[in-house]
């Protein structure tokens, strides 16, 4: 069934977007192509001033910008990092982004920080740490918290229930919301043995804010979620599937490794457009 | 052993920043067998080392990013062993990447993977040069120096004005000219390589009004001049306290420079106002 859009949170459905990449800037500027909205990546313009600001606000002037962080690290067992909210807060108070998203992972600890988006295991003890502290991320931010699934290339011995299930159940004890990355499914699903289509029918529809498509690696053994490439087509299967489960989502394609010419990255997200189109109108 | 979520972060924690590939590492392979599944296409020591992996991949282009001019003076095979060097002794503990970086120069100056002293000192120069850079591109904003408060200041203002500089410029003294060099490398094109001599430079460097990064190159009293101010001592207290150590000759060329100095600085944004506080 539809999840009606009025249920998602009261968040807007803003269309298909697509990154904003350095690389892209200029063109972006001077000819201010047809896209729904950017999404950025909120560390790289928590900074004093200067230049990313000043692109960021050249995007703010014709764009929403939706915010999207990666080092919140919502299921590390530090302390959160209330100075990194509080200028996080005061971006969201520039980009006026409607909500705020990450990833359910940790990224380190009091030692080290691995810059990268470690999966968490699948436990209740997992369900309670994190949803509490995603529910003071979401009131120091004062917008919704969305959080994204990870991809991943290992398994814990001490989960003991699927991803879709703990990934539910934390959003749900939280009160927050979902950035559904299909292409993340595909590549865990690849890599651990699950039925991808199994995880896009048990997510709680109304959650989902957002969509993240992406291209990957394969290597054979394993595929990394390399954001490189254009969305291969059993990704864009599961995002029809998404997309007719769901509704109508905002949708971000996004493109970080080998980023190609924009027209390149607007093709993929005009392929996008129709593909929503085509599975809302099936979903009817 | 424990298995709750903080010993399973302490694990990989542990391990992720190593070298070697755990699969050859049995006691590491032991260990991630009881946290970690496996599959059956990869072990468990082998799905803890696609993270090991990419953490070093991602760390040393991170670096690179920040430090292109070292990375290619270095070459690739030096580059790989000075980031994993590097890694080894400052492991990234916070995740904003300035802080990553901030020990690089310091790290530079004493790494044994250059031969002379010489070339570590110019590692360090450049590799100071290249934060700066980043700095100054993301450094507070200041509004433009209103050229009518200038003109407002009484005569005897500068005997207790302080004068501010941008935020966002930075002061640096080299023991090579690593700004040039790097922009010949970069920009035009040519080969990086050490340089056979020292060549002591100071610059400041400073963004423009269309926010692009420049360096101005300072004659030695210049660059203390703009220390002391920098400090807040008022300009003319700065130029008695930069004269009086100054043989005769060089205090008449301060005397007949400062007020291009100060024009030329003025006119870069390098100063962003004059604070005159209350006689009171």
């Amino acid at each position: 069934m539809t999840a009606p859009a009025r249920m998602r949170l009261g968040l807007p459905d803003l269309g298909i977007g697509v990154g904003l990449r350095l690389p892209h800037y200029e063109e972006i500027f001077e000819t201010r192509p047809k896209v729904d909205w950017f999404e950025i990546i909120s560390e790289n313009f928590l900074v004093p001033g200067g230049v990313p600001l000043a692109n960021l606000d050249r995007a703010l002037a014709h764009y929403p910008v939706i915010q999207h962080g990666v080092t919140l690290s919502i299921g590390g067992t530090t302390p959160l990092d209330f100075e990194f909210l509080r200028d996080l807060r005061t971006l969201l108070r520039r980009t006026k982004s409607p909500w705020v998203s990450d990833h359910l992972c940790w990224t380190g600890t009091a030692t080290l920080n691995t810059h990268d988006l470690l999966p968490l295991p699948y436990t209740a003890e997992v369900i309670r740490h994190v949803a509490a502290r995603a529910r003071i991320v979401q009131d120091t931010l004062e917008v919704p918290l969305v959080l994204e699934n990870v991809s991943s290339y290992l398994t814990y011995t001490s989960s003991d229930m699927t991803e879709w299930d703990f990934l539910t159940a934390v959003v749900e004890e939280a009160n927050c919301g979902i950035l559904l990355d299909v292409n993340n499914i595909y590549v865990s699903s690849e890599n651990h043995g699950f039925d991808p289509r199994a995880y896009v029918d048990a997510v709680p529809a109304e959650r989902v804010v957002q969509i993240h498509l992406a291209g990957h690696t394969n290597y054979g053994d394993y595929i990394i979620d390399t954001h490189s490439g254009p969305v291969i087509d059993p990704v864009w299967d599961l995002y029809r599937q998404a997309i007719r489960r769901v509704g109508p989502v905002s949708t971000l394609i996004e493109w970080d490794e080998d980023i190609p010419p924009l027209a390149t990255l607007l093709a993929e997200a005009e392929r996008a457009r129709v593909v929503r189109e085509e599975a809302l109108s099936h979903a009817k | 052993m424990r298995n709750d979520l903080a010993s399973v972060q302490a694990f990989l924690a542990s391990v992720i920043p190593g070298h070697a590939p755990i699969p050859d590492e049995p006691a590491l392979a032991e260990t991630a067998a009881r946290f970690v599944t496996g599959n059956g296409r990869l072990t468990p020591a082998a799905q803890v080392d696609i993270y090991r992996r990419q953490f070093w991949l991602r760390h040393r282009e991170i670096l690179r990013d920040d430090f292109p001019a070292l990375a290619r003076l270095l070459g690739e095979d030096k580059w790989n062993a000075f980031c994993r060097d590097f890694l080894g002794v400052h492991p990234p503990a916070h995740a904003a990447f300035e802080k990553l970086i901030e020990p690089v120069p310091r790290f530079a100056e004493t790494w044994t993977g250059l031969e002379t002293q010489a070339e570590r000192t110019f590692a360090a120069d450049l590799a100071r040069y290249e934060i700066a850079l980043l700095e100054v591109r993301t450094g507070p904003d200041a509004p433009p120096l209103d050229p009518q408060m200038l003109a407002r200041l009484p005569e005897d203002a500068w005997e207790r004005a302080r004068i501010v500089l941008h935020p966002a410029m930075r002061r640096l003294s080299f023991a090579y000219p690593v700004h040039r060099l790097r922009k010949a490398w970069l920009v035009s094109g040519e080969p990086a390589v050490f340089p056979d001599a020292p060549s002591p430079a100071h610059i400041a460097l400073y963004r423009n009004r269309e926010l692009v990064t420049h360096f101005e190159e300072l004659e030695p009293e210049a660059a203390t001049l703009l220390d002391l101010l920098a400090e807040g001592v008022p300009l003319v207290p700065a130029l008695g306290r930069l004269a009086e150590p100054l043989p005769e000759d060089r205090q008449a060329h301060v005397a007949a420079s400062v007020g291009r100095w100060f024009q030329q600085w003025t006119a870069l944004g390098i100063v962003a106002s004059v604070d005159l506080p209350s006689s009171s």
